[in-house]
């Protein structure tokens, strides 16, 4: 396995924070080449490290990645092994799907879509497959907007990714029931190069609810290292959810992903951000043609030591379009969350119309928000502003609740829910909601002592 | 023995001694008006019984229904049926005053309750309060004009059956209409519930509408006069300047 030794210690360059590059990695080569290009940065990079201002690092350092399980491509043919991991079946709902895929680990577990999409020219399968059977396809989409380079991990998951996903809907088809992406890590020991590609055609109109789930473990590590990636043709419309708890465990995650909006078309995004020992995320919604709308939401909740690092991008490449970014977080514990969100309109891109905000809630005295918006405009004929909310606990709400018979701990549940609810609304889907609720009432009931703490030292 | 003593009560926020050692008795079934100029202690005395924590006990004691609550918790003292219609309700974006009034009446309760029961039991309380159904789906206090969040409170007054409530200046920023609705609404739930109310206020509009059985007027964190509605014809006539002078003169 190749590998470079890490010197503890010993200076390395940070990367900065900054949009993805117009152009992908992909645009012509073949995906053996990207494997080769990408496994040539991966061995003459090292773990990276990411700085910005404020005191504020993302570092891979502790990563022990010698350690994880052999990432190298699995060999046709091996037998699946753990199937569909306990967590995955725990948490995800009861409800009607149009489609399902399961990766644990580097395989691909489940794969299940309803036949009558299949009629009608729906594809969900595993990246893999589709390499094989609709290569030209795939070919001329894979890794369009993605980068192969900027840091170790992206370009790990470029050489080695295994299983994958992949999903087409045709021109003019409409889904009702979401389709289902599911990447689980079911243990430690395990490397996770996700990596996904959706295709929505003209006018098309589906959703996506994309999980990451890990089941809780004490020792040693896990890595997922996911590369995301989704194209949306004239007047496709889009919601996509991502659902990402990755559990008790040291689960480091560095990912990137991208969604392009085509002329016309419309994307309703919202990460929730739910759980991580150490998580890298680079989100960028780009409208990339005139016509373009999208609204990105995202809401996140760190506890007890997590480290949760957030750059957002709400892209404009071309005119008219619309933006409206909108997140929420909350930490306890000694949790630190830090959230860039930027706002860049490309030379061109007139009427621009956009707007973000970001609110964010400390419940513990050592938990950290930071948020950082900024904004790039090349364009004059264009409106990009800003706002938000740096909060603690209204202790005057909570007095009113409790005089009306709510105890603290239940007071202070309904400031955070209440607080989270006009994101969670917007999932627009019971059984989705349902799970976000749970798990923020369950972190609240363990920050429990935390926040009683944090009340009466003030 | 009243529902609620309140005995020799002093209380100091940030330093200061608000409450100079009041006395008062209010039982289930009789009606008191607090009346007092603005500052003299009135919502220091109302968040005091409901134990909010900056306000800070020095010397005395309130017991409720036989159990000293000097000390107890807030919500302890909302479920053993002490209830405050605040003079500045909060808002509480997120949650519908439907959705609250469930969770605070099953705060009260060992098992939730029935749909069935909640949704009648809020349907006479809108009926009384005059109120359209939409308002139940709102978020509490959220963007409510002062009319609304007086009778968001006495809504909740009248879905949580309290023996004794405290009504912060509910009169004050009201017009007549919305006034008449809250006052008939009080009147109501203590003629038919028995209520308890301890209706504090600046003036003496609300006492048009619901007669006090009982007048007690606090200046400078005293009460300095007690009676009973023939007080308030007095103030209305000489004002609190001249009733100062004259216990002023007294003391
Ligand atoms: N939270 C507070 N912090 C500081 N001073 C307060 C606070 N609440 C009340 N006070 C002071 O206590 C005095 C009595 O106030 P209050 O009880 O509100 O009077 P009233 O309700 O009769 O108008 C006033 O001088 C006021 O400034
Ligand atoms: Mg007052």
């Amino acid at each position: 396995m190749p590998e470079v030794a890490v010197k503890p210690g010993r200076h390395r360059e940070a990367t900065l924070y900054h949009a993805l590059a117009g152009v992908g990695a992909g645009n012509g080569r073949t995906l053996a080449q990207l494997r080769e290009a990408a496994l040539k940065t991966y061995e003459l990079s090292e773990l990276p490290v990411w700085r910005r201002s404020g005191f504020w690092t993302t570092s891979l350092q502790n990563l022990d990645l010698d350690a994880l399980q052999d990432h190298a491509p699995t060999d046709a043919g091996e037998q699946p092994s753990g199937g569909v991991p306990d967590v995955v079946q725990r948490t995800l709902p009861d409800r009607p799907h149009a489609g399902r895929l399961v990766q644990n680990g580097g395989e691909v577990v489940e794969v299940e879509l309803n036949p009558a999409l299949a009629a009608r020219g729906v594809i969900l399968c595993s990246l893999e497959d589709a390499f094989r059977d609709h290569g030209e396809l795939v070919g001329r989409w894979y890794s369009k907007r993605l980068t192969i380079d900027r840091h170790k991990l992206e370009a790990a998951n470029a050489a080695f990714w295994t299983g994958g996903a992949f999903l087409y809907v045709p021109p003019g088809v409409v889904v009702q029931e979401p389709f289902e992406i599911v990447y689980a890590i079911d243990g430690p020991g395990v490397a996770q190069y996700a990596r996904t590609l959706v295709l929505g055609e003209e006018t098309s109109d589906f959703r996506i609810h994309e999980y990451g789930l890990g089941e809780d473990f004490s020792d040693g590590q896990a890595l997922h290292a996911g590369a995301f990636e989704l194209y949306l043709q004239d007047g496709a419309r889009c919601r996509l959810a991502h659902l990402q708890d990755w559990g008790r465990g040291e689960v480091y995650d560095v990912s990137t992903r991208f969604v392009g909006v085509g002329r016309d078309a419309y994307c309703h995004w919202l990460p929730a951000l739910l759980g991580g020992h150490l998580v890298r995320q680079h989100l960028e919604l780009a409208v990339s043609e005139p016509g373009g709308d999208m609204a990105f939401r995202g809401l996140f909740f760190t506890e007890e030591r997590e480290h949760l690092d957030v750059f957002a991008v709400d892209l404009h490449e071309a005119g008219p379009s619309g933006g409206d970014v909108h997140w929420r977080g909350a930490a306890t514990g000694e949790s630190r969350a830090s959230f860039e969100g930027l706002i860049q309109i490309d030379p061109g891109a007139q009427q621009t119309h956009t707007y973000l905000q970001i609110h964010s809630m400390m419940l513990s005295p050592k938990a950290r928000v930071d948020s950082i918006p900024s904004v790039l405009v090349s364009a004059d004929d264009v409106s990009a502003s800003h706002g938000g909310t740096v909060g603690e606990l209204d202790e005057a709400a909570i007095f009113y609740m409790q005089s009306r018979g709510l105890d603290r701990p239940a007071a202070v549940r309904v400031i955070v829910e209440g607080f989270f609810e006009p994101l969670i609304a917007e999932l627009a889907d019971e059984a989705l909601e349902e799970i976000v609720r749970t798990k923020i009432a369950g972190k609240l009931a363990a920050a429990r002592e935390d926040i009683e703490a944090y009340a009466t030292s003030r | 023995m009243a529902d609620l003593e309140i005995r020799d009560l002093h209380v100091r926020i940030e330093e200061r001694e608000i409450l100079r050692g009041v006395d008062l008795d209010v039982s289930r079934g009789e009606v008191h008006a607090l009346m007092g100029p603005n500052g003299s202690g009135k919502s220091t005395l109302a968040n005091t019984l409901l134990g909010h924590p900056s306000y800070e006990i020095t010397e005395g004691s309130i017991t409720f229904k036989g159990q000293d609550i000097t000390e107890s918790e807030p919500h302890e003292r909302a479920k053993a049926g002490l209830f405050l219609a605040f003079q500045y309700p909060v808002s509480i974006p997120g949650v519908s005053v439907a959705n609250f009034l469930r969770m605070a009446i099953n705060a009260k309760r060992e098992e939730p309750i029935q749909v069935k029961e909640f949704r009648s039991q809020l349907q006479h309380a809108i009926d009384l309060l005059d109120v359209d159904k939409a308002f139940t789906s709102r978020h509490l206090n959220d963007g409510f004009s002062g009319g609304e969040k007086k009778r968001a409170e006495i809504l909740q007054m009248a879905m949580l059956a309290p023996d004794v409530a405290i009504l912060d200046e509910t009169d004050s920023g009201l017009d007549i209409d919305a006034l008449r609705t809250v006052a008939e609404g009080v009147q109501r739930l203590h003629e038919e519930q028995g209520l308890g109310a301890l209706i504090i206020t600046h003036y003496q509009r609300i006492l048009h509408y619901i007669k006090p059985q009982f007048v007690h007027i606090l200046m400078d964190g005293r009460i300095v006069l007690q009676g009973g509605v023939e007080l308030v014809e007095r103030l209305e006539r000489e004002g609190y300047d001249q009733i100062r002078q004259e216990v002023g003169a007294g003391a």
